[in-house]
């Protein structure tokens, strides 16, 4: 694809969107929305910006980002761990697969209420919650991605000397690398989404309680402030991520 | 042998959930406090539940409005994606618009879109179709996209339209990566309808759910996570066997599906 291709598509790609807000500033600014249902978009990017910069909004969002990223952490050390250890050895993979079998498709928040009851309002119920929603993305990646590994890998390995133990670090981890990342990025996003909600359902602080509070006062503006918040946070958040993938893995074929 | 192994796998997420049961109950009977009943207590607890006609009224409600949303999004999902998947300029227009709304929690909408439309269905409708659509798109856009030229160009030779080359060659070929995404957003319209009802605090499976928290009711509370996790796991199991009929000729890639919220 030329230079010129790309560029067309670029812009072709920014039309919907630029039409969307166009189609909101209309609505807003004809009347057809009153402001305290849809308040202008030049309202709600200056108040964006205007929160950015306060101390107190900046609270709320360390709090989320702190719920988000230990969920996250915990969940790819287990789920890395797991997936590995389910992939490696058939006696984990019986025991394994048929308890993911049936917890992948429960609806974890329907747990949020048990962990309230076991571990209270504060973080520990909310870091749990996103680590039960984003460790099997990860975990199932990661299993599939090191029982992909090949096998002529692993014997020409053993045939160079190297010792079983040393096998999983040496061959099968870094195999499994680019479908690892792929499950980190689906879990990454997953948690931004997934603490945001836990927030709103209930908590005394983060992002999604700063939209509950404006909701339940009526005030539009604060309502998308938040939201817009978070969805950034996810965006920039995975935009990170591929960074670090395609650092890491330079010299790959892109998948 | 093959039918002592098939037997086994057909038993062990049975077997599995007897076993996370049998755990929980050991939990609970350690803990020992008021705010953890044991399993056994909940699962007494599941009648009352499904006996009490308000509540029954208000799972069903749930049902039927995650059973809509669901329908609508795929109903035009599938051929969006098909669309993108087949035409370069389609999916240059799309692409950015998902990406962008991608890192959007669909439930987290629901207060302004109540704001909107009012505490009725079409809300909670909405919010639903909005969280199943993006992954029914996107992986009807990778199927399509799969598709082998050669076919559609023997297609064209022997006289095809573009539309009936879309019915007749791209839909069967990218029904197994189709299926899914209706798999992944099945799971998600159940989640999505749980998540807002729980913030909307209206009517419904995720309102009994807080409702009971809120009295003090444990019981409830667990037997009501025990019929939401129910739901799961049986629909997703039902999707797998519908799946597995449509598609007989294609093995998954994955055989659970990568949910999200």
């Amino acid at each position: 694809m030329n230079a010129r291709a790309v560029t067309s598509d670029v812009l072709l790609g920014i039309l919907p969107i630029a039409l969307l807000v166009a189609l909101w500033q209309a609505l807003a600014s004809f009347g057809y929305a009153p402001a305290t249902l849809l308040p202008p978009p030049g309202l709600v990017f200056t108040r964006l910006i205007q929160q950015l910069a306060s101390s107190g909004y900046q609270q709320e969002i360390a709090a989320t980002l702190f719920r988000l990223f230990a969920g996250f952490l915990i969940a790819v050390v287990v789920g890395v761990a797991i997936g590995l250890a389910a992939a490696t050895s058939p006696a984990v993979n019986a025991v394994v697969r048929p308890i993911v079998r049936v917890l992948a498709p429960l609806p974890k928040v329907a747990l949020y209420p048990a962990l309230l009851l076991l571990l209270g309002f504060g973080h520990a119920s909310k870091i749990t919650l996103v680590v039960a929603d984003a460790l099997f993305p990860i975990l199932l990646s990661t299993y599939y991605g090191a029982s992909m590994v090949e096998q002529k890998l692993i014997w020409s390995a053993m045939a160079a000397g190297t010792p079983r133990r040393q096998i999983l670090f040496k061959v099968v981890l870094p195999a499994a690398v680019p479908s690892i990342l792929t499950g980190c990025r689906i879990g990454l996003v997953i948690s931004c989404i997934v603490v945001f909600l836990a927030e709103m359902i209930t908590s005394t602080d983060g992002l999604g309680h700063v939209l509950v509070t404006a909701a339940r006062t009526f005030q539009a503006v604060d309502m998308f402030v938040p939201l817009i918040t978070i969805s950034l946070l996810g965006l920039i958040l995975n935009a990170l991520l591929q960074a670090v993938r395609s650092y890491l893995l330079r010299g790959f074929p892109e998948v | 042998m093959m039918t002592a192994r098939t037997q086994l796998s057909r038993t062990a997420p049975l077997l599995a959930c007897l076993g996370l049961l049998a755990i929980w109950q050991v939990a609970a009977l350690i803990l020992d406090t008021d705010s953890f009943p044991t399993a056994l207590q909940a699962i007494r607890a599941i009648p009352s539940i499904l006996g009490d006609k308000e509540s029954l009224i208000n799972i069903l409600a749930s049902l039927r409005r995650m059973a809509i949303g669901f329908g609508v999004a795929i109903l035009l999902s599938i051929p969006l994606g098909l669309m993108m998947g087949r035409s370069r300029i389609v999916a240059a227009f799309f692409n950015p618009l998902l990406m962008v709304t991608y890192p959007v929690p669909k439930a987290a909408l629901m207060p302004i879109i109540m704001l909107w439309l009012g505490v009725g269905d079409v809300a909670k409708m909405l919010v639903i179709f909005l969280g199943v659509s993006l992954p029914v798109i996107f992986h009807s856009f990778q199927g399509a996209r799969a598709v082998e030229e050669k076919m559609l160009w023997s297609g064209a030779a022997m006289g095809l339209s573009a539309a009936q080359r879309m019915v007749r060659i791209v839909l069967p070929a990218a029904l197994p990566e189709i299926l899914a995404g209706c798999r992944t957003g099945l799971v998600l319209a159940l989640i999505t309808m749980i998540t807002s009802e729980m913030i909307a605090r209206q009517s419904g499976a995720g309102n009994i759910l807080f409702n009971a928290l809120d009295m003090g009711q444990y019981d409830t509370v667990f037997a009501m996570i025990i019929i939401v996790g129910a739901m799961g796991i049986g629909f997703d199991a039902a999707f797998e066997r519908l799946r597995s009929r449509l598609v007989r000729w294609s093995e998954p890639r994955f055989d659970m599906p990568l949910g999200f919220a």
